[in-house]
């Protein structure tokens, strides 16, 4: 589902986000990307999404080579893709229903097929009671959980979350991943950046470790699961 | 592409602008203060080279009496005996381009008497010291316009050898539309002039939208908004910023036309001027409230391109 093939990617400045990154991920996996900050976690998601171009190697996404993909097909690209952002990307001026629907709304959908799915997806993150409320009344983690409505409303097939957890104590958190884990075994592929390794360790998936710029590790997943909510 | 596919994506478009109509419609009204700002500005800025393009219009349509303004005053020489005199009025009847009346010294002394309400005046002289007169009108016909065939006229006159002097009132008429042309082409460069104006003030506006939406513009964009998508709400303000300066155009234009209307009627009665003056009909206003919707339209498009560019070059849509 992403092949990342030799990517390297280098700002206007000289320094090196990412070098050489090889790795591949299968649809319906769920994997985990971590490294301390400015390793190059941000960047490789930003390529995903075509918000950067790499400046070697390939990046493949859903079969489409995007380094031979035009700019203006960007758009079309962040469709197929659900994304989760660390300071949640809410606009405050739109009713948690509005934001949630805006994917919808770019898809030119019908309003009644609108309606029902934003419910459906404000009730996977159990957060339909709070469909007319302004995302600022709203705490962190139900403003992210609102993000992660949002990320899943059109039913991408890829999910990718960066930092998701950022703000959240540990047991909002938890819950946090484990919906990740649900949204997973519906078929979604999955891709999350976090530094909170405890964490992303007691989830048992496979995990990608990003250190200045290169990819050191790649765990795989373990066998035994972790239990299941 | 299948029927049903280009159905549905066309179903797609027509939902995603119903969305941008509407959304452009709420903007504008939850900033009522600024909106009504820009538009005031808009319809003042459009105002003014409309009103003296009515005015113009109107002056053009006054009956201004041609053929009166066309008189030509032919004095005679002193020593014309009257049946020259007559003859030369004959002379003129017959060239068929005009017809004259003859006015003989008597007669001008009567009416100048008459006028005066100088009655002592004919014995201040010992003789009659005004000439023969010929007042020459022309006719306008189909083939030449009213100059060409007063200056016919003129020459023609001038080498009779009776005529002494020839005075002619079509130079004040010649002037006037003079002055109309040059109006005509004032109102073209104000046009061109305000129409600039309405396009900066637009884009101004929606440069500092752009500014203000900036942060859902990246998300927009961040969850798969085509540019197309983005810019659409934009070019709705712009086309609502110029429709309501229009309107506002209209209503100034309508208030001034109603509050001069009377005392213009006043003062052209004194000229023995039946007058309407005349706005603007149901065809013209709505070409005027396109206009402006376009204008707006286009301030817009320069606007939000060049800020979107702008954007993306400072790698807002997305860059945190």
């Amino acid at each position: 589902m992403i092949t990342f093939e030799h990517v390297s990617k280098r700002y206007d400045g000289g320094n090196n986000a990412l070098l050489d990154i090889n790795f591949h991920l299968e649809p319906g996996e769920m994997c985990f990307l971590t490294g301390h900050s400015g390793a190059g976690k941000s960047t490789l998601l930003r390529l995903i999404l075509m918000l950067e171009h790499s400046t070697g190697g390939q990046v493949l996404v859903a079969g489409r080579n995007l380094s031979q993909t035009p700019s203006r097909l960007a758009p079309k690209v962040r469709q197929g893709i659900g994304m989760i952002f660390q300071d949640h990307k809410l606009l405050s001026d739109k009713t948690v229903f509005d934001n949630v629907s805006l994917p919808l709304i770019i898809a030119g959908m019908r309003y009644v097929e609108i309606k029902k799915r934003v419910r459906a997806a404000l009730d996977k993150v159990g957060l339909l009671s709070k469909e007319k409320s302004w995302p600022l009344a709203l705490s962190g983690g139900e403003q992210q959980r609102v993000g992660i409505a949002r990320a899943i409303v059109h039913m991408p097939p890829i999910l990718l979350a960066d930092e998701p957890t950022g703000n959240l104590d540990p047991q909002l958190s938890e819950e946090l991943f484990r919906l990740f884990r649900q949204l997973n075994e519906q078929g979604v592929t999955v891709l999350i950046a976090s530094h909170d390794l405890p964490l992303v360790r007691a989830m048992g998936q496979r995990v990608l470790v990003l250190s200045s710029a290169r990819l050191v590790d790649d765990i795989p997943a373990r066998p035994h699961r972790w239990p299941g909510p | 592409m299948s029927w049903t596919g280009s159905r549905r994506q066309l179903r797609g478009w027509v939902r995603r602008q119903m969305y941008s109509f509407f959304s452009s419609i709420g903007a504008l009204l939850s900033h009522r203060v600024g909106t009504l700002m820009t538009v005031l500005v808009l319809g003042v800025a459009m105002a003014l080279p409309l009103g003296l393009h009515v005015t113009l219009t109107n002056l053009e349509g006054l009956d201004l009496q041609e053929e009166e303004w066309g008189a030509i005053t032919v004095f005679l020489n002193d020593d014309t005996r009257p049946e020259d005199a007559m003859q030369l009025a004959d002379n003129v009847n017959t060239r068929g381009k005009a017809s004259a009346t003859l006015i003989s010294p008597e007669q001008g002394m009567e009416e100048f008497i008459h006028s005066s309400g100088f009655a002592q005046a004919q014995e201040l002289f010992d003789e009659n010291p005004l000439p023969w007169v010929v007042l020459v009108t022309p006719r306008i016909t189909e083939q030449q316009t009213l100059g060409s065939v007063v200056s016919e006229l003129v020459s023609w006159l001038q080498e009779q050898p009776e005529v002494d002097q020839v005075q002619v009132d079509y130079k004040w008429l010649q002037r006037l539309s003079g002055l109309l042309d040059l109006g005509r082409a004032f109102v073209s460069v104000l046009t061109a002039l305000f129409s600039l104006a309405v396009l900066v003030v637009v884009a101004n506006t929606i440069r500092l939208d752009v500014a203000n939406r900036a942060e859902e513009i990246q998300v927009l964009s961040l969850v798969g908004a085509t540019d197309r998508f983005i810019r659409l709400p934009f070019l709705y303000s712009g086309f609502w910023y110029g429709l309501l300066g229009a309107l506002i155009a209209l209503a100034l234009l309508s208030l001034s036309i109603f509050y001069l209307h009377d005392p213009l009627q006043h003062l052209l009665q004194a000229y023995g001027e039946s007058f309407r003056l005349n706005g603007l009909d149901a065809l013209e206003a709505l070409i005027i409230l396109l206009t402006g919707g376009l204008l707006g339209l286009g301030g817009a498009w320069i606007s939000v391109q060049r800020h979107l560019r702008q954007l993306r070059m400072d790698g807002n849509l997305g860059r945190r």
